[in-house]
């Protein structure tokens, strides 16, 4: 281990300083030498025990002696021994019974305090069976005792600090047991006793030569910088390895961070952004990117209805007009339309929206050319929920518009997600299905760390679509599978965790 | 998505090699199909069809007669289908329609098969076309139900017929006794899962041969005995019925060109409807009734971005299986017969586009400059999460379907102007919320452990119904915050709310406000702009009390989009 003779914490410091080589230590030593409390000392041997700058020399039993109740009512009036003799001495003879009266102290005690004064012939009975004092003063047994219980108010006393004739006297007035009736306590303590080890001689002699007190300034204080007083001592060094205290910082949800960045990176690439309301329209939700109505496209996303309100009032004209030419015979886009009576009650069900594509056809009736446009918009899909599927997530939609945008460009758009959204340098195009884009282009890239995966799905609007709603240049369409990229960012593998209430989760969370 | 199973032997034999997994996985994208997975030890590759509209896809045959031409091997050509112009003989093979079915199940096509014996591959791959026929494209038999029948047991004429359900009866198949056309709905499990098609009808769909002998109960279940098709089996007879003529024909040329490539030779059947139909009253199947199709090559280039000639395109396109010829700048192309995908000449593009490789597109850059540009409120929110954060808060998301015992019940408030779903997959996803304030309240029930104090918020959407609006919903952007410690209520938040509206730069004003969520006396609302933009107050004890919380809250919400 190593140790820094400036991390030594004061106590530490004193103690170490005090001990000289070869001399043995105790805790009672500390206290009495350096004004240590109790607990402080005992502090500062655990530590310096375990840093191995002392070891356990040996251990001895002391003997103490401790005041008890009894012992602190004789202290403070007297012991009843002093007391009558007291009493007779200035009013001359009288009965026990009439002692103990006026003393306040039962006939039991008043009789055994004259019964050891008598003995020792300072107290008499006269014929009128009166108490009598004999002797000018008390015994010195008394008088010893009467120093004791003195000494024993200011604390604990320590047999080894008393001489023999007071041990003697004090033997008599104590007790292990029982003590309650007799004026002290026996205690016996195990004390341990420490020596310096070579280690913490080197330590001492370290402390020395640093010129290290104890006494160093902890804290800065106002006052110092006010009086200056900062100029005349040291600052203890702290331990700069302890462990710091947690603290709860107000953040940013990483999820969210994750979803600000790719916000931040497509308005970076040209991108505007676009959103909209969570309840949709069947028309919106599907008639406008010509899934019919009642085809089995619409298999693909089983959606939520709304109960109430059911049906939006109207949907946008010329849009349903048009739209609904384009399923039934193709309007005029070139189409041959899909051959069945478009149902426009059906198409104002309202819906909760379950693809951000919606926004992206809404987009086209109000889109300048050329644009690019995206969204990152909350969906719902009528699914189970588990660790693949959550009842509402984020999709990632775009567009871009323009006279000249063809499948190259398309290609184009998808290279450039793949290595500024992902990372990743190697793209893979194969055909793809959506009922909304001809052609359809799924991307596959390689991830850096998730290997080759799916990326986004994209193509170019079929005409039934973007011509319907007003556009006339080809509109690239697209959608990135952002959410396997934020796991991955985020270190988590359940698709429910992105959205869990759990704050201790939330707050210890972070991105990679 | 329908999936299919292949024996990876057949699949490879016919093909005319064997290739790698990787080797496959690329061949299939040719198809818009996936390697799904594979059964080893019983050699069969579980593959994924991802074309809705290719539902001749959807079997063995089909996926190797697009992967063979992909290869360059010449596609057959199909001589067995009548057309507008010419018409096959068919005999005595012939189907007569019911006029009562007009307003029920109107239609049935059929043909047979002849010249082999049914192999077990064969019946198979017959099974699971038909399944994934009549599920994907047919919709679950409502549109679209199939049946095959031994031929050979079987006199013309067909009848298809309209029938009474109780007086008619026979033996289904998988049963061993008669049952009548209600006990069959009601007793068998097909009639359990399908019931539903006919139920509602006062006659029933039937089809019996000239003796009566009974084919089938459509679409519904065959006949235990004329129904039951077994492998050695050397003719067939196959029905399709359903609602949409067209889709019956397509649906009857795809699986004749499945058998007709497994070998079996094709006999046509003439239908003879009571009513007009868009092919008139007599209708003989297999029938092709597909138009040509054109593209000019100028849309090709200009879609594809690649200066293809015809004969590039025209190669690319017989790759797919499909023959075209060029004439003035355009393409002109024979839709197969198994195929009724040609909508739009953007639907030729993709497939000269997919003949001719997706690795000969070079991709390219947009060229032209577009500002790039977040929504107000997205620019307003990150302002107000800024300011949220420096003041100690935890940025929160959450899912916004909930139930009604966390947005209504718990919240003690009444369920007015909640958005609530029709078709709740649980109750736990019933509603939109409304408020951002349960999503707080439940982090705050769930994470008494988590070290206080707890300082939450989320910016995100809540919708409700809203009748000012043609839609009838508003969907708003909110912030909410919470605020769970000892010692702290109204007085902080009303600090963080001065703090936070003087740093968004909104002058406000408070509004004293009894509302069941709060504490009453310790709410208020926030008035911008003469218009409420949000409240805030101590969370009332019984509402914590409902969530379980032991730790007092205070909450605000705000409508970003009214301080915008």
């Amino acid at each position: 281990m190593d140790i820094d003779v400036r991390n030594l914490h004061p106590l530490e410091v004193k103690v170490l300083l005090h001990i000289g080589p070869g001399d043995e230590i105790t805790a009672q030593s500390v206290i009495e030498s350096l004004g240590f409390n109790i607990g402080q000392c005992n502090q500062a041997f655990s530590w310096l025990e375990a840093k191995g700058f002392l070891a356990e020399h040996s251990r001895k039993t002391r003997t103490y002696y401790e005041l008890t109740e009894l012992g602190s009512s004789y202290a403070e009036a007297g012991l009843p021994a002093e007391r009558i003799f007291t009493l007779v001495r200035n009013q001359g003879p009288m009965t026990l019974p009439e002692a103990a009266g006026q003393l306040g102290i039962s006939s039991k005690d008043a009789g055994s305090a004259y019964g050891q004064l008598a003995k020792m012939r300072v107290l008499g009975m006269d014929d009128e069976k009166r108490v009598t004092a004999l002797s000018e003063s008390l015994p010195d047994e008394v008088r010893t005792a009467r120093d004791l219980l003195n000494k024993g108010t200011e604390g604990l006393i320590e047999e080894a600090s008393l001489g023999e004739h007071e041990r003697w006297i004090m033997h008599a007035i104590s007790k292990k047991r029982g003590a309650a009736a007799a004026p002290f306590r026996t205690l016996e303590r195990d004390e341990v006793i420490y020596t310096l080890t070579d280690l913490g001689k080197k330590f001492v002699q370290e402390l020395v030569s640093r010129e290290i007190t104890g006494d160093e300034y902890g804290e800065l204080t106002q006052e110092m910088l006010a009086k200056g007083t900062w100029k005349h001592q040291q600052f203890r060094s702290y331990n700069v390895h302890i462990p710091p205290a947690r603290i709860i910082p107000g953040r940013r949800n990483p999820y969210n961070a994750y979803l600000t960045w790719v916000k931040d990176k497509l308005v970076s690439l040209g991108f505007e952004e676009f959103d909209g309301p969570l309840v949709e329209t069947e028309f919106w939700n599907g008639d406008a990117l010509f899934m019919p109505q009642f085809h089995s496209a619409r298999d693909i996303h089983d959606v939520y209805y709304v109960k109430n309100p059911s049906h939006a009032a109207y949907i946008d004209q010329p849009y349903l007009d048009q739209v609904a030419a384009a399923h039934e015979h193709g309007w005029t886009t070139g189409s041959r339309g899909w051959g069945y009576a478009f149902d426009r009650n059906f198409t104002r069900r309202q819906v909760l929206r379950s693809q951000g594509t919606v926004l992206s056809a809404k987009t086209l009736p109000i889109a300048k050319v050329p644009s690019k446009y995206f969204g990152i918009v909350r969906c719902f899909r009528y699914d189970q929920v588990d660790a693949t599927h959550g009842a509402d997530f984020y999709q990632t939609e775009g567009i871009v518009l323009g006279e000249k945008v063809n499948l190259r460009t398309l290609l184009g758009l998808l290279k450039m997600f793949a290595e500024e959204v992902a990372g990743a340098q190697e793209v893979k195009y194969v055909p793809g299905y959506f009922p909304f884009t001809e052609p359809s282009i799924e991307v596959h890239i390689k991830h850096p760390k998730l290997g080759w995966f799916e990326l986004g799905g994209s193509g170019i609007f079929r005409p039934e679509v973007s011509k319907s709603l007003g556009v006339d240049v080809p509109v690239l369409a697209w959608g990135l599978g952002i959410d396997r990229m934020a796991l991955m960012h985020l270190g988590l593998n359940d698709l429910r965790e992105l959205f869990t209430p759990d704050i201790e989760r939330v707050r210890l969370r972070r991105g990679k | 998505m329908p999936k299919i199973e292949v024996v990876a032997e057949n699949l490879y034999r016919t093909l005319g090699k064997r290739l790698t997994d990787s080797e496959l996985e690329s061949l299939l994208t040719a198809a818009k199909a996936e390697l799904d997975g594979k059964d080893e030890e019983a050699g069969i590759l579980k593959i994924e069809l991802n074309d809705t509209n290719r539902p001749d896809l959807w079997s063995t045959a089909g996926l190797v007669r697009q992967l063979s031409g992909y290869l360059g091997r010449d596609v057959r050509c199909y001589d067995f289908f009548s057309t507008s112009e010419e018409v096959f003989e068919t005999g005595e093979r012939v189907v007569t329609v019911d006029p009562d079915l007009l307003d029920t199940r109107p239609y049935i096509v059929a043909f047979a098969v002849s010249g082999k014996a049914v192999d077990e591959p064969t019946l198979m791959d017959l099974i699971q076309t038909q399944e994934k026929l009549c599920w994907n494209y047919g919709r679950k038999r409502s549109a679209i139900a199939m049946g095959v029948y031994r031929s050979d047991l079987i006199t013309y004429p067909v009848r298809y017929v309209a029938a009474d359900p109780l007086k008619t009866s026979f033996i289904p198949l998988q049963s061993d006794r008669e049952l009548n056309l209600v006990e069959v709905l009601d007793q068998t499990p097909k009639g359990q899962e399908f019931g539903h098609i006919v139920r509602d009808f006062t006659k029933y769909p039937f089809i019996t041969d000239d003796n009566g002998k009974v084919l089938s109960f459509p679409p519904i279940i065959n006949s235990a005995e004329v129904g039951a098709v077994q492998v050695g089996d050397n003719r067939l007879f196959i029905e399709l019925t359903g609602t949409e003529l067209k889709a019956l024909i397509h649906t009857a040329s795809i699986v004749a060109c499945d058998l007709a490539d497994d070998g079996f030779t094709i006999e046509p059947v003439k239908i003879i409807y009571p009513y007009d139909t868009e092919f008139g009253r007599e209708l003989v199947i297999p029938y092709y009734f597909q138009s040509p199709a054109a593209v000019s090559m100028k849309d090709v280039c200009k879609l594809l971005g690649a200066a293809l000639s015809p004969d590039e395109a025209l190669a690319a396109l017989r790759r797919m299986g499909v023959f075209g010829l060029h004439d003035s700048g355009s393409i002109y192309v024979t839709v197969p017969e198994y195929r009724n995908d040609f909508l739009h000449p953007v639907d030729i593009i993709e497939d000269i586009m997919i003949g001719h490789g997706m690795d000969r597109f070079e991709p390219e850059m947009p060229d032209f400059f577009t500002p790039g540009r977040l929504t107000a409120e997205e620019e307003f929110s990150r302002k107000a999460k800024e300011i949220m954060i420096g003041m100690g808060y935890q940025e929160m998301m959450y899912n916004y379907l909930g139930s009604a015992r966390d947005f209504i019940h718990r919240m003690m408030v009444s369920s007015e102007g909640f958005i609530q779903v029709e078709n709740p997959m649980s109750e736990n996803y019933e509603y939109v919320r409304k408020s951002i304030i349960p999503s707080l309240l439940q982090s705050e029930a769930v994470s008494s452990n988590a070290v206080y104090p707890h300082r939450i918020f989320e910016i995100g959407k809540a919708a409700y119904a809203d009748g000012s609006e043609p839609s009838g919903t508003s969907t708003k952007n909110y912030l909410a915050f919470l605020q769970a410690e000892r010692g702290s209520g109204f007085n902080q938040i009303a600090s963080q709310i001065s703090g936070l509206l003087y740093y968004l730069s909104r002058e406000y004003s408070l509004k004293d406000v009894q509302d069941s969520r709060f504490i009453p006396g310790r709410a208020a609302e926030v008035i911008c702009a003469g218009k409420t933009a949000g409240i805030f107050g101590e969370v009332h004890p019984q509402v914590l009390e409902n969530w379980g919380i032991q730790m007092p809250c205070s909450v605000c919400e705000i409508d970003l989009d009214l301080l915008l």
